[in-house]
């Protein structure tokens, strides 16, 4: 493992960022699930730290600096939805599903 | 008042669930704008509400009693010991909002001649040949595709006659219309038959013949007639004069409500929303759907294309839609198609069986083609891929395949399977998810896989645009909110 970076969002000369997502306040499907959605502007490459998720973060295209700004502050909320997704999804599960049997319970969908 | 006691609880009851908090309901969420989310429930009923109560109500720090906490609690996104019928209440909602599955198949598309007198270059099957035996269905294909379209379970059979021009083989139109209502007289199915055409080769034998068998008649409009004869070319550069002779003589020997009409949207469409419009309210017509590109063709070859085409096309689509809003506020009802589509599904608890918009894709499982020669498509997309010699989705062919066989290949499950929003990357936690659908065939055609990345697609910018745009209108424009719900069906 690389020595730990500290600096929660770092910008490298070739236009490339550095961002850092503490574990004990994110998940990594969370940061994972964040990245995708931007794949259409930029690729990332995600590593384990011992405290924190790295995310290397390259833009595919030139952006100027304040649509940078941008897209990384759209980033850093859409981790934080992603978050917020999961721990509902992960709350309602079971009555997720409770609802689904229910539903398909008293229908011909499931009669063979 | 012992009835009023069993109505009414007392004031203790209602203090005991506010004491025991509340709990989360399934829903997803996606942001509207800067300050405001849109959050849907397991059945698709939504509500617009700030980023802080959307944090809020997650955080369980909802204040009980407040308007937000009622209005969540009755739209079900959250429920406490005094809603316990909640959960009755949404899977009913949830199944109605599923039942279209159950029904199956219902489109059958016959495409009985791949010849055509127009040479629309949107159009990646038609034939400009005199050859009948290269390219039209026989009696043998069709008696097949008749039996396979019966194995529907469906209690609803639409059989629609497709091209090339379908009535170029008319003879063949007749043989399935009357060996379908034979083989209905026991069946006693809901039986529709369509004929999509371009009118130009219709006769006044051909309309008694649709007269005697309830036939509804769908033709092509493209718009005003300088840009409907550019869209399809044919000999004598006379498409528009052909196409209104023939509304009119469908029309009188018919009735009005015997005749449709859909639009195709090229290049030189986009800066004409308003004339195609207006094309489309002086021939009488109540509503349009404002179709978009197809992906076909350029797609294949580059994705930025398709990017580009579908940033034009919402401004399109935008232009047109507001146009139409102005038009029913000045007293005309007039409808945009997809627009409805989408509030149907947005504000009643009815699933669609428009198959870009189901979960899982309708392909095969609401709408099937028999081609002319036998072969089995998923869609008629999925047909236009195949002449371009891609057939990833043919299904198989009537004359060496079972009903069984087709449909239970792996060449129909798989996509089925991958096109169940509720598990695709970036749809199964999208707000929208309830709304949308997915479309192998574009996905397959822009990206070359029948899922995507959502991120680059041009089909989840489209409905994610149009959605958001809908529920802007709805919340934020209460004269277009009137508008609008007068086109969503109960």
């Amino acid at each position: 493992m690389t020595k730990e970076s500290t600096t929660p969002l770092v910008k490298n000369d070739d236009g490339s960022l550095i961002i850092l997502f503490p574990k004990s306040v994110y998940s990594l499907d969370a940061v994972k699930k964040a990245s995708y959605k931007f794949t259409d502007s930029c690729s990332f490459l995600i590593n384990e730290q011992n405290t924190a998720y790295e995310v290397l973060c390259k833009p595919t295209a030139d952006i100027p600096s304040k649509a940078l700004d941008e897209l990384v502050n759209s980033f850093c909320n859409e981790v934080l939805d992603q978050d917020l997704r999961e721990r509902i999804a992960s709350e309602t599960h079971a009555v997720r599903s409770l609802i689904l049997a229910q539903a398909f319970s008293k229908t011909s969908l499931l009669e063979g | 008042m012992a009835l009023a006691s069993t109505k009414f609880k007392d004031l203790d009851f209602f203090n005991q669930s506010l004491e025991s908090g509340y709990k989360l309901l399934p829903f997803n969420f996606i942001k509207l704008d800067d300050s405001r989310y849109v959050i849907t429930n397991i059945a698709g009923e939504y509500l617009v509400i700030t980023k802080e109560d959307l944090y809020a109500v997650a955080n369980k720090q909802l204040c009980p009693g407040s308007p937000v906490y009622n209005t969540l609690k009755s739209k079900h996104f959250i429920y406490d010991d005094d809603s316990s019928v909640a959960l009755e209440l949404l899977a009913l909602k949830y199944r109605t909002k599923m039942a279209p599955l159950a029904n199956f198949t219902g489109l059958h598309l016959f495409v009985t001649t791949l010849r055509c007198d127009h040479s629309c270059p949107y159009c990646q099957v038609s034939r400009q040949s005199e050859d009948k035996a290269a390219f039209d269905m026989t009696p043998e294909i069709a008696d097949k595709a008749i039996d396979f379209t019966f194995q529907s379970p469906s209690n609803e059979i639409k059989i629609e006659f497709q091209g090339g021009e379908s009535l170029l083989n008319f003879e063949m139109v007749k043989y399935v219309v009357e060996e379908a209502t034979k083989r209905n007289q026991t069946e006693n199915r809901d039986l529709q038959f369509v004929i999509a055409t371009n009118l130009s080769p219709l006769t006044d034998g051909m309309l008694d013949f649709c007269l005697k068998y309830d036939i509804l008649i769908s033709t092509s409009l493209d718009g005003p007639e300088e840009l409907h004869n550019g869209n399809r070319p044919r000999p004598g550069k006379d498409s528009y004069e052909k196409v209104m002779t023939g509304m009119q003589k469908v029309r009188e020997l018919l009735g009005p409500d015997k005749l449709g009409a859909l639009m195709t949207t090229t290049k030189d469409s986009l800066t004409q929303a308003k004339p195609i419009i207006d094309e489309y309210v002086e021939q009488g017509f109540s509503s349009i759907f404002l179709r978009p590109l197809s992906p076909y063709g350029f797609a294949i070859k580059t994705k930025s294309f398709d990017a580009y085409q579908t940033e034009e096309w919402l401004k399109f689509y935008k232009e047109g839609l507001d146009y139409i809003i102005e038009l029913n506020k000045q007293g005309l009802y007039f409808i945009e198609d997809y627009t409805a589509l989408i509030l149907n599904k947005m504000l009643t608890p009815f699933g669609t069986t428009y198959v870009d918009l189901q979960s899982p894709s309708g392909m095969a499982i609401s709408a099937i083609v028999f081609n002319y020669d036998g072969d089995i498509y998923a869609s008629d997309e999925s047909r236009m891929l195949a002449e371009m010699g891609e057939k990833r989705f043919r299904l198989g062919n009537l004359l060496q395949d079972t009903y069984e066989g087709v449909m239970l290949s792996d060449a129909l499950l798989g996509p089925l399977e991958a096109t169940i929003t509720e598990s695709m990357p970036m749809c199964n936690d999208c707000g929208f998810q309830n709304y949308c659908g997915s479309d192998p065939v574009y996905h397959y055609a822009t990206q070359g896989d029948i899922i995507g990345n959502k991120a680059f697609s041009g089909f989840c910018k489209k409905n994610m645009t149009i959605m958001r745009h809908l529920i802007k209108l709805l919340e934020d424009d209460p004269e277009a909110r009137d508008v609008l719900l007068s086109w969503v069906r109960v």
